[in-house]
C-alpha cells in the first residue's frame, strides 16, 4: 500500500540518524565492553584474542571485593540520607507561596548547575589540612593534630550526598507538586495525627517520586570516580577508581572492562529490580482494588 | 451513481475489526449531509477517508465525477473543520485563515481581500490579530470554518462541529452554521453522535452502526419511519411493541396481538404488506400516545388501553409519563398545549387511559433486543436521558 | 501541621547552608594572597584572577570547550529532535529499542560511557582528540534533547499537521511553517541543556580526550591534582558567578512566560 510504504519511509528517515548514532556509539560499545571483559590481556595491556574468565576471577580477592562492598555501602547510605533529607525539603518548598517557591527552588537547584568538580574541590579546601574547618576543630580540641578529615570513606560519603542531593530533590519536588494535599486534610478529618498523616498518606502518595529520587542518587553514586579520587584517598576507592586505574595506571584494558561490566550488571540489576517491584506493586494494587 | 459526492462500497479494517463495511452513500450538491451514530460506528473513519487521511481497503470516493480515493489530502478540493479546530497556535487569526490561499500561491492583494471577506463572514474582523489561545470556543470554531471555506472547497467536512461547545452556544452555532451554508452554497458533510445536531442541521441523515449504514433519509423520515430498532432507539425515545398479526381489518389495517400489553386487538397500519401469524416489531414514539385521566371519545382507528402511572417527570413544556400496561412499561409524552388551572394532571399510581392511533406506530424491518439498551429509560428505573431539543 | 513545619524548615535551611558554605569558602579564598590557602595574611588580592588571564593553557581549554559545546549542541539538537518525533509518532518495536537506548544512556554512570567509548575508539584506531570528544558529547547530549523535545510533543497538537495538509501544504511547508515554529522553544531549551551538560562534562571527556584537546573541566581537574589551589579558587569563583547569573536569567525569562 502506498500509504504504508510512505509511512515506513518516514519512520526510517526520522528515526534513522539518532538510532544509528546511538547504536554505534552507545549500544555496541557497551556490548563490546562485556565482550572485552572476557578476553585476556596482551603484554601491552591491550586486548588479546581468545576467551577467559581470568579478569573476573581477579575480582574475587578480598581487597577487590572490599571495594565492591564499599561502593554499594556508600551508595546505599548516601541514597538513604539524600531521600530522607529531600522529602521534608520538597514538602516545605511545595507548601510555600509561588514567589518564595521559585526562589527556593532556584537556590536548591543552582548547585546542580555549577561545575561538579568545583563543588567537590570546595570540600577539599574546607576539609583540607589547612582548611578553616579543620583548624577550628583543632583549636577547639575536638581532634588531634594528626587527624586528617579528608581521605576516608565518610568524607567520600558526605561529598557524594552533597553532590547528588539536588538530584534527589528534583524528582521528589515534581511528585510533591502533583500530590493532592486535601488527602492530608481528609486523613486528619478521619482522626490521624500529624505524623500519622505524614507517614501513612503523604509518603505513600509521593512514593513514585521517592523511588525516582533513590534511583537518581544510587546509580550515579555507584559509578563515582572523581569524588573518591579527590577526597577519598587510597583507602576508600570505589569501583570507578579501579576502572580508571586499570586504564591509566595499571594498563590492563580487559581488567578495566571486567570492572566496568560488573558495574553495568549492578546498574542493570538494580534498575531491573525496581521495575519488577513497580510492576509487582502495580499488580498487587490492582488485585486489591485500590487505584493508586 | 448520481450524487455530487459518491462513496462506493468503502470498507476499512483495523486488524480484525471492520470499521467500515461496504458503505455506499450519495451526497447531493450544496446540501448538508450528516453521518450520525454512536462512537465506534465508523463515521469519523469515513470522514477521514473523504479528507484523505486514511485509505479505504476497498471502495472508492468520487467527487464531482473525479476519483479522489487515493489523492493525498493536500491535493483534494476538500477541506476539513477539525473537532478540536486544530488552529495554528503560533499564528494570528488572520494568518490562520490566510494559510490556504498563501499555500496555493495567491498574490498578496488577493489573499488579503479574501481574508477580509471571510473575517467578516465569520464576524471575527475585530479579533483578526489575536492568537487562538485568546479566543473563546465559539470564536475558534468560526476561525476554523473560515480557514476551511476560504479555499472554496467543493466539499466541506466537519468533525463533530458542536461537540466542544456548551448547550446555549451549541444552539446558536447551529443557526450560524446553517446561515454560512446558505451563503456559500458549499456541500457540507459532517459527523456527529448528537442527534440534535444531525436533525437540526441536515438535509439528509445517514445513521451508522458498527461500520454499516442503518438508514439514510431526511430527519423526519429517520424519526417517524425508522427502518431498524437501532435507528428508532438511537434517535429520541420510543416504545417497542413485539406482536403477532392475528387478523386483517381491511387492506390498510391489521389487528395485532401484543402479549406484553395483554391485548390481542391492537390496530396497526400496514406500512408494508403483512401476513397472518407474522411477528412484527412496532416502534411507537411517546408523543404519539395520548394520555388522559378519563376515558377518551371512541375512534375506530384508535386502540385504547388502561394503565397505571409509575413515573412522572414534569419538564415545563411537556411531561413524560411511564405507564404500566400489562407487563410492559410504556413511555408517554404529553405536550402542555392547554393549561387549565383546575385540571389535575395524572400522578403516581393514577389510572390513565392511553390512546394509540393505528397510523402512528411504525413497523420496523429489523429489531434486536439489544437495541432497547439505547433507550433513555430501558425499563429499569434509570434517570431519563436523551437529547432534548 | 505545625510540628512538621518547623522540622521541614530546618531541613530546608540546613540543606541550603550545606550547599552554599563550601562554595562561599572557595569564593573567599580566591582573594586570599597566601599561596596555599589556610592562613590569611596580607588582606585581599586579585592577583590570582590576573594570573588566570595570562594562562595560555586555560585559554586554549576555554576555546576547545566552546567549540565542542557549540558543535555538539548543534548536532545533538538535530538528532535529538528527530529522535523525539520518532519515539512519539511510531510506537513499534524499533522505537521501543530506540527509546531504550535513549533512556539507558541517561541512566548510565559517566564512567561506563567513558570507558566504552574509549574502547571503541581504540579498537577502530581513531586518534583521541577533539573529534573523539565531540563524538562523545553528541552521544550523551542526544538523550537530553530527545527528552526535552519529547516532553513538548506530549502536548503537541498533531491535528495541526493534518490541518495544514488539508489546507494544501506539502510536507516541506508543513515542517517549516507548522511543526518547527511550535517546537522551536523546546528545541532551544534542549539545546541550552545540551550545551550546559557539554561544557560541564568531565569524566567522559577525561576518558576520550587526547593530549592537545583539553577542555575546561579537564584542565580544572589537572590544576586540582597538580596545580596551585589558589588559581583554582579564582577560576571556580568565576564559574560560580557565571553559572548563578545564567540560572537567574533563565529563571526570570521562564517566569515572564508563565
Amino acid at each position: 500500500m502506498n500509504r504504508r510504504q510512505r509511512r515506513a519511509l518516514g519512520e526510517t528517515v526520522v528515526s534513522g540518524p539518532s538510532f544509528l548514532w546511538l547504536l554505534a556509539l552507545f549500544a555496541i560499545p557497551t556490548a563490546a565492553l562485556l565482550v572485552t571483559s572476557l578476553r585476556p590481556a596482551d603484554i601491552y595491556g591491550g586486548v588479546a584474542p581468545g576467551w577467559t574468565f581470568a579478569n573476573y576471577l581477579k575480582l574475587l580477592s578480598p581487597e577487590r571485593l572490599g571495594v565492591v562492598w564499599r561502593t554499594v555501602w556508600i551508595s546505599a547510605v548516601a541514597t538513604i540520607i539524600c531521600v530522607t533529607v529531600a522529602v521534608p525539603v520538597a514538602y516545605r518548598v511545595a507548601l510555600c507561596g509561588p514567589r518564595l517557591r521559585r526562589w527556593l527552588l532556584l537556590l536548591l537547584i543552582a548547585p546542580f548547575w555549577t561545575n561538579f568538580l568545583i563543588r567537590v574541590f570546595a570540600w577539599k579546601i574546607v576539609l583540607g589540612p589547612d582548611g578553616w574547618f579543620r583548624l577550628a576543630l583543632l583549636k577547639l580540641g575536638i581532634i588531634d593534630p594528626g587527624t586528617m578529615l579528608l581521605y576516608n570513606k565518610y568524607t567520600t560519603l558526605m561529598v557524594i550526598v552533597y553532590t547528588y542531593l539536588p538530584f534527589a530533590i528534583m524528582p521528589l519536588f515534581a511528585a510533591v507538586e502533583k500530590f493532592d494535599f486535601s488527602l492530608l486534610e481528609a486523613a486528619r478529618d478521619l482522626g490521624a495525627g500529624r505524623s500519622g498523616a505524614f507517614f501513612k498518606v503523604f509518603v505513600p502518595g509521593v512514593s513514585k517520586g521517592i523511588a525516582a529520587a533513590a534511583l537518581m542518587v544510587f546509580i550515579p553514586a555507584l559509578g563515582s570516580y572523581v569524588i573518591p579520587d579527590m577526597v577519598g584517598g587510597v583507602n576508600s576507592q570505589m569501583i570507578g577508581n579501579l576502572i580508571a586505574d586499570c586504564v591509566f595506571v595499571g594498563r590492563d584494558i580487559p581488567a578495566a572492562a571486567a570492572w566496568a561490566s560488573l558495574l553495568v550488571m549492578m546498574v542493570v540489576g538494580f534498575v531491573g529490580l525496581r521495575l519488577t517491584l513497580v510492576t509487582l506493586g502495580g499488580v498487587s494494587l490492582k488485585t486489591r482494588g485500590a487505584d493508586r | 451513481m448520481t450524487g455530487f459526492l459518491n462513496i462506493e462500497g468503502v470498507t476499512k479494517r483495523y486488524g480484525e475489526i471492520k470499521a467500515l463495511d461496504d458503505v455506499t452513500l450519495e451526497v447531493s450538491k450544496g446540501k448538508i449531509f450528516s453521518l450520525l451514530g454512536p462512537s465506534g460506528c465508523g463515521k469519523t473513519t469515513l470522514l477521514r477517508i473523504c479528507a484523505g487521511f486514511e485509505d479505504p481497503d476497498a471502495g472508492r470516493v468520487i467527487l464531482d465525477g473525479k476519483d479522489i480515493t487515493h489523492l493525498p489530502p493536500n491535493r483534494r478540493p476538500v477541506n476539513t473543520v477539525f473537532q478540536n479546530y486544530a488552529l495554528f497556535p503560533h499564528m494570528s487569526v488572520r494568518d490562520n485563515i490566510a494559510f490556504g490561499p498563501r499555500t496555493a500561491g495567491r498574490g498578496k492583494r488577493e489573499v488579503d481581500s479574501k481574508v477580509d471577506y471571510y473575517l467578516d463572514l465569520s464576524q471575527m474582523r475585530s479579533h483578526a490579530d489575536k492568537k487562538p489561545r485568546e479566543l473563546s470556543g465559539g470564536q475558534r470554531q468560526r476561525v476554523a470554518i473560515a480557514r476551511a471555506l476560504i479555499n472554496e472547497p467543493q466539499l466541506l467536512l466537519l468533525d463533530e462541529p458542536l461537540a466542544a461547545l456548551d448547550l446555549k452556544l451549541r444552539q446558536r452555532m447551529l443557526v450560524e452554521l446553517d446561515d454560512i451554508h446558505d451563503r456559500t452554497g458549499t456541500t457540507f458533510l459532517f459527523v456527529t453522535h448528537d442527534q440534535g445536531e444531525a436533525m437540526g442541521l441536515s438535509d439528509t441523515v445517514a445513521v451508522l452502526n458498527h461500520g454499516r449504514v442503518e438508514q439514510v433519509g431526511t430527519p423526519s423520515e429517520i424519526y417517524e419511519a425508522p427502518r431498524t430498532g437501532f435507528v428508532a432507539a438511537f434517535i429520541g425515545d420510543t416504545n417497542f411493541l413485539d406482536g403477532v398479526v392475528v387478523g386483517k381489518v381491511d387492506d390498510e389495517y391489521s389487528r395485532v396481538r401484543v402479549d406484553s400489553l395483554g391485548r390481542d386487538d391492537l390496530l396497526v397500519f400496514n406500512d408494508r404488506p403483512l401476513s397472518l401469524g407474522e411477528e412484527i416489531f412496532l416502534s411507537v414514539r411517546p408523543e404519539k400516545i395520548g394520555v388522559s385521566s378519563r376515558p377518551p371519545a371512541p375512534n375506530p382507528k384508535v386502540t385504547v388501553m388502561v394503565g397505571e402511572v409509575e413515573e412522572v417527570i414534569y419538564l415545563g413544556s411537556f411531561t413524560k409519563f411511564w405507564v404500566r400496561v400489562g407487563a410492559q412499561r410504556l413511555s408517554v409524552q404529553k405536550q402542555h398545549d392547554i393549561f387549565i388551572l383546575e385540571d389535575k394532571p395524572p400522578s403516581w399510581n393514577d389510572k390513565v387511559w392511553l390512546s394509540l392511533h393505528a397510523d402512528y406506530g411504525y413497523i420496523l424491518d429489523n429489531y434486536q433486543k439489544a437495541d432497547e439498551a439505547l433507550l433513555p429509560l430501558s425499563g429499569k428505573g434509570a434517570a431519563p436521558g436523551g437529547a432534548v431539543l | 501541621m505545625r510540628h512538621n513545619s518547623r522540622l521541614t524548615w530546618y531541613a530546608t535551611v540546613g540543606t541550603l547552608l550545606f550547599f552554599y558554605l563550601p562554595m562561599l569558602v572557595v569564593v573567599l579564598n580566591s582573594f586570599n594572597p597566601s599561596r596555599y590557602g589556610g592562613s590569611w595574611e596580607g588582606g585581599l588580592t586579585c592577583r590570582w584572577y590576573l594570573a588566570l588571564c595570562h594562562d595560555h593553557n586555560l585559554a586554549s581549554a576555554l576555546f576547545n570547550t566552546a567549540v565542542i559545546g557549540v558543535g555538539a549542541t548543534l548536532v545533538s539538537v538535530v538528532l535529538g529532535t528527530l529522535a523525539a518525533f520518532a519515539l512519539h509518532l511510531f510506537q513499534d518495536k524499533l522505537q521501543a529499542a530506540h527509546g531504550a537506548m535513549v533512556y539507558a544512556l541517561l541512566g548510565m554512570p559517566d564512567i561506563l560511557i567513558g570507558i566504552s567509548l574509549l574502547l571503541l575508539f581504540l579498537s577502530i584506531g581513531l586518534r583521541l582528540g577533539l573529534f573523539t570528544v565531540f563524538l562523545a558529547h553528541v552521544t550523551f547530549c542526544v538523550s537530553y534533547v530527545a527528552i526535552t523535545v519529547g516532553a513538548r510533543l506530549q502536548s503537541f497538537e498533531f491535528s495541526t499537521i493534518e490541518a495544514a495538509r488539508d489546507l494544501g501544504a506539502g510536507w516541506p511547508r508543513v515542517v517549516r511553517r507548522v511543526i518547527l515554529p511550535q517546537i522551536a522553544p523546546a528545541m532551544v531549551a534542549g539545546g541550552l541543556l545540551a550545551f550546559t551538560i557539554s561544557i560541564d562534562d568531565f569524566v567522559i571527556t577525561f576518558f576520550v580526550t587526547g593530549p592537545a584537546s583539553t577542555t575546561l573541566p579537564v584542565y580544572l581537574y589537572s590544576l586540582m591534582k597538580h596545580g596551585s589551589p589558589v588559581l583554582i579558587n579564582a577560576l571556580s569563583t568565576i564559574f560560580l558567578v557565571v553559572t548563578f547569573v545564567i540560572v537567574t536569567l533563565v529563571n526570570k525569562l521562564t517566569e515572564r512566560k508563565a
